[in-house]
């Protein structure tokens, strides 16, 4: 009984542990279909590794070490210390934890683990280089398969990345020792982010964007009180100047920018932060080989079911388009496993959420104002601020608002933008009235816990109405 | 302008592919609908296959002679209409499917309702419940605040479709899941119900009814369970259909284990199946078996051989072979003997190319070794046996294995084998019949060398005695080449002195 060259075979192939490949793996083998994931560095993605939950464990800690800074209108008196590498290797707990968890959850599930980098060979087969020399690789035949591969960040031109002087998002999370000063380039989500961690561990930051404001994308009034706030953390904005170079200086850099009109200024500070984007990892994989197209920048476009033009090849999170995020990638990797097992799934959500962890946080979900108008809706909208608002008050926190749009002649809630402590859990509630179709009557009408923040979602409905009791209705 | 795919459709009696003889027409030509554009020939005859349409070939996809699944675009059309008309074959116009026969979850992918483009306000689960029954939610009058469209909708929906369209029905055999039980339907269960079946001893006598209305997730349930929907005993009822719950599958599912597993105690069966997924590597060997036992003609051919010699100078050789960090086997002695009466029998290092019509003779002597490993089998091939020697053999084959055992082996280390040798003697048997490693001609399975009575100089003595067993592919080799080989090989294992000569 002999056999000769061995390609395993299976009925899904995942490529990448993140969180829409993770997903896809084990969902598809709770579908009793022989599942094989394929990893070449560490279960759960950037999300686990390098982004969502180290970054917002960095948050957490800076602002223990802030708000203690800062309580002394409360009559607490603290002077913090902060030990970088403490909170780092806290950090590194818990994303060991979220990691080894998905690894087991995988295996539980029966799902079969493969390390190692995959590269298409044809539309039914893959090679995957095992790590290091002699390590071998092996070819596994698939009847299906997702591409979950993910992102990366982007470079810019003299902006080479060496986890020095350059950082990128990743290095910066693996920092051991705090800079005293750090020039982040770009006002982004990241950007933004991690600006805020940094100004509130105590170092000094400077932002420089290219566009005229911070967190392009999003309305100006929920941008701007994000920016105030940055700015009363004492971190320094320069809208309108391009990144063009840096150079070593002393023990630090100087980094070069240049304005529309030619105009040059330098920036002294330890280390670049360079947060300009993200762009998805398909160079690697050979995609052609498969078949599987890609667009001008790299994307893999898909229809409702996940699926690529080749119909048997599926993408999933980042490397299937905007928005890249992590909750977006795990819905799409739970209906492609599903649409592969036969199942009636299909991507028909009405709307995705979207966290900014600065402070105060950005939540937003659905439409905005001028979206719904566009889309043909006779939109209303309803505000709530939140010095209008006692838990607000009792926080300390009063900068933001919760403001729902809906339709007005339906009443259908369309969207909202929340610009508030803990705006990131808050707005789960909007998602959830938007994909109920649940009306501004409906959220009015729920009664909600008092004193809490998500008070301010039901008077923002209420407000909406015309019959808001604590704001003066428009 | 509209642009038609015309895929190869199924040209009968549940052929998966076909030859396309030839192509009626060319790219640019001008087609009217039924006119014949290419001739397809099935196992049973030629067939011409007509253009659904009326308009202009713009793009031929397969070329004469080629065999294309059913299924596979063919050719495209450029028609006259404005929208593109959805891809088409004639499986599409199939016969009616017996709505029984048919349930939500046996829905073919292109059956999918797409996602509408405009918003509908509807939960999440109505959405999924539209899906399930192949409605279109857009399609869908809400009756909640605003136009909300609920899950009654969606089924009232799927009903109205049903009532409106009985073709419909017949086609969308999903949609069976909301049909309207018949008089007919109710009378004949009840009528079922009263005279008792030889079911009669199981709890919650079985139903017959012809359609039962449930919610999909008691379809799903009944599923799991095995259960037919239409068994399942009810009293409730509807709009006056006969309506199933969980509770009620669940039930009788129950009273039916109940009742097998009575029966099976009174017949003494005892235990449980257990069922182990035909998958990966087990299912990779598998197919490899298939394709070699069912392409080439095995023979084997067995014999054995006194080895006492080699016995004796492998135990001499293996402590000098230790010294060099080598753990030598009897493998390596083999390798070369079978290398020897390879050289000698050329058509046992071959493969047979039957497209070409001819048998390659190898120039190589690159021989596999099977190895059983936790994951299944693996062969390792030692490339050029004929140019190495023993220490370098047995070190390298050594390595392979290893490899192959930690499953680190790559792809081009199991390639490019002209002849495999396994070694089920290692595990105590004697006699096998090998398969072999197609497409290769001839494997060699050696047996355990075990003490034996043999006849010396007129005496009965112990003997170390090994047993082989060599399977060929009878289109290349015959019966006496094979024995001829053996005999070769026999004869160096007998004087291991000869593979000095090598």
């Amino acid at each position: 009984m002999v056999v000769g060259d061995i390609a395993t075979g299976t009925d899904v192939l995942v490529i990448g542990a993140g969180p829409g490949g993770y997903v896809a793996a084990i969902r598809a083998a709770q579908l009793d279909l022989d599942v094989t994931l394929v990893e070449k560095e560490t279960y759960g993605g950037t999300c686990l590794n390098h982004g969502c939950i180290p970054s917002k464990a960095f948050v957490t800690a800076s602002s223990i070490a802030h708000d203690a800074r800062e309580g002394e209108a409360m009559g607490i008196h603290a002077d913090p210390a902060v030990d970088m590498k403490g909170m780092r290797s806290w950090k590194d707990d818990v994303v060991d934890q979220l990691t080894g968890g998905v690894e087991k959850l995988c295996k539980a599930n029966g799902v079969n683990l493969v390390e190692g980098r995959a590269e298409f060979a044809d539309a039914n087969k893959v090679r995957v280089a095992h790590g290091g020399e002699g390590q071998g690789s092996e070819s596994i035949e698939f009847e299906h398969a997702v591409v979950s591969t993910g992102s990366r960040p982007v470079q810019i031109p003299n902006f080479e990345f060496d986890g020095e002087h350059v950082l990128s998002s990743r290095d910066a999370l693996a920092l051991e020792t705090l800079p005293e000063s750090l020039v982040v380039v770009g006002a982004g989500y990241i950007g933004m982010e991690l600006g805020t961690v940094f100004a509130k561990l105590g170092t000094d930051v400077t932002v420089v964007e290219m566009l005229d404001g911070a967190l392009p994308g999003y309305e100006d009034d929920v941008a701007r009180i994000v920016r105030k706030r940055a700015e009363s953390l004492g971190i320094d904005f320069h809208f309108g100047e391009a990144a063009q170079g840096w150079e070593p200086a002393g023990e630090g850099i100087t980094v070069r920018t240049e304005d529309a009109d030619g105009e040059v200024s330098e920036f002294g500070a330890e280390k670049v932060l360079v947060a300009v984007g993200r762009t998805p990892v398909t160079d690697t994989l050979d995609l052609e080989a498969a078949g599987v197209e890609t667009d001008e920048r790299g994307f893999v476009p898909t229809d409702d079911r996940a699926r690529t033009n080749v119909e048997h090849v599926y993408a999933v999170g980042d490397v299937a388009g905007e928005p890249m995020l992590a909750h977006k990638a795990m819905k799409e990797g739970h209906v492609a496993a599903e649409h592969i097992a036969g199942e009636p799934a299909a991507l028909d959500h009405q709307s995705i959420p979207a966290a900014v962890f600065t402070d105060p946080e950005i939540g937003t979900v659905g439409l905005t104002e001028a979206e719904a108008e566009e889309e043909g809706f006779e939109p209303v909208v309803g505000t709530m601020p939140l010095r209008a608002s006692g838990r607000a008050l009792t926080l300390d926190d009063t900068d933001g608002f919760v403001r729902l749009v809906a339709d007005g002649p339906s009443g259908f809630v369309l969207g909202a933008q929340i610009v508030a402590p803990e705006a990131s859990e808050l707005v789960a509630e909007v998602g959830l009235a938007i994909e109920m179709g649940a009306t501004l009557e409906d959220v009015a009408a729920t009664v909600h816990t008092h004193p809490t923040l998500s008070e301010a979602v039901m008077e923002a409905a209420a407000n909406a109405q015309g019959h808001a009791i604590h704001t003066l209705n428009r | 302008m509209g642009i038609r795919e015309f895929k190869l459709p199924d040209v009968g009696e549940g052929l998966t592919e076909a030859e396309i003889v030839g192509w009626l027409v060319e790219e640019g030509d001008a087609v009217s609908e039924d006119q014949p554009v290419a001739e397809a020939e099935t196992d049973k005859a030629v067939v011409e296959i007509p253009s659904p349409v009326n308009g202009t070939v713009k793009e031929i996809r397969a070329e004469a002679g080629e065999m294309v699944p059913v299924g596979d675009v063919i050719i495209v059309f450029e028609t006259e209409g404005g929208d593109d008309a959805p891809t088409e074959t004639t499986t599409a116009e199939a016969e009616p499917v017996e709505a029984e026969e048919t349930a939500a979850a046996e829905r073919a992918p292109d059956e999918e309702v797409p996602t509408p483009e405009g918003r509908v306000f509807a939960a999440p689960s109505a959405r999924r419940l539209a899906r399930e029954l192949g409605v279109d939610i857009g399609a869908v009058e809400g009756s909640g605040p605003g136009g909300r469209v609920s899950d009654a909708d969606v089924r009232a929906h799927a009903e109205d479709d049903t009532d409106d369209d009985p073709a419909a029905v017949e086609t969308e055999g999903v949609k069976s899941a909301t049909r309207k039980v018949t008089d007919d339907g109710a009378e004949a269960a009840s009528a079922d119900a009263e005279t008792g079946t030889s079911a009669g001893t199981v709890a919650g006598e079985a139903a017959d009814r012809e359609r039962t209305l449930a919610a999909p997730a008691t379809r799903r349930l009944a599923e799991e369970q095995g259960v037919d929907l239409n068994a399942v005993p009810t009293d409730e009822e509807r709009d006056g259909q006969p309506f199933v719950t969980p509770e009620q599958v669940t039930a009788y599912a129950t009273a039916r284990q109940d009742a097998q597993a009575a029966d099976a105690a009174a017949l003494g069966v005892a235990g449980e199946d257990e069922r182990v997924p035909y998958r990966g590597i087990r299912r990779t060997i598998g197919k490899q078996m298939e394709r070699s036992k069912y392409t080439a003609p095995h023979v084997t051919h067995h014999d054995e051989v006194d080895v006492t010699a080699l016995v004796e100078a492998r135990r001499d050789l293996k402590e000098v072979a230790a010294e060099r960090g080598v753990s030598l086997t009897y493998m390596p002695f083999v390798m070369k003997a079978v290398v020897a009466g390879l050289k000698e029998f050329p058509y046992l290092n071959s493969t047979l190319d039957e497209e070409a019509e001819e048998i390659v003779l190898k120039g190589a002597y690159n021989l596999g070794v099977a190895v059983g490993t936790d994951a299944g089998l693996m062969v390792p091939v030692v490339d050029g046996v004929d140019r190495k020697g023993m220490l370098q053999l047995a070190s390298e084959m050594n390595d392979l294995v290893e490899k192959a055992h930690e499953r680190s082996i790559s792809r081009e280390e199991m390639q490019g084998g002209t002849f495999t040798i396994t070694n089920f003697g290692a595990i105590g048997g004697e006699y096998a019949t090998p398969v072999i490693n197609y497409p290769e001609t001839a494997i060699l399975g050696l047996g355990a060398i075990k003490e034996k009575p043999r006849v010396v100089d007129g005496e009965v003595v112990p003997r170390h005695v090994m047993t082989l067993s060599l399977s060929i592919d009878h289109r290349v080799v015959d019966g006496a080449q094979a024995a001829a080989f053996t005999n070769r090989v026999m004869e160096y294992l007998e004087n291991p002195s000869l593979l000095l000569l090598e």
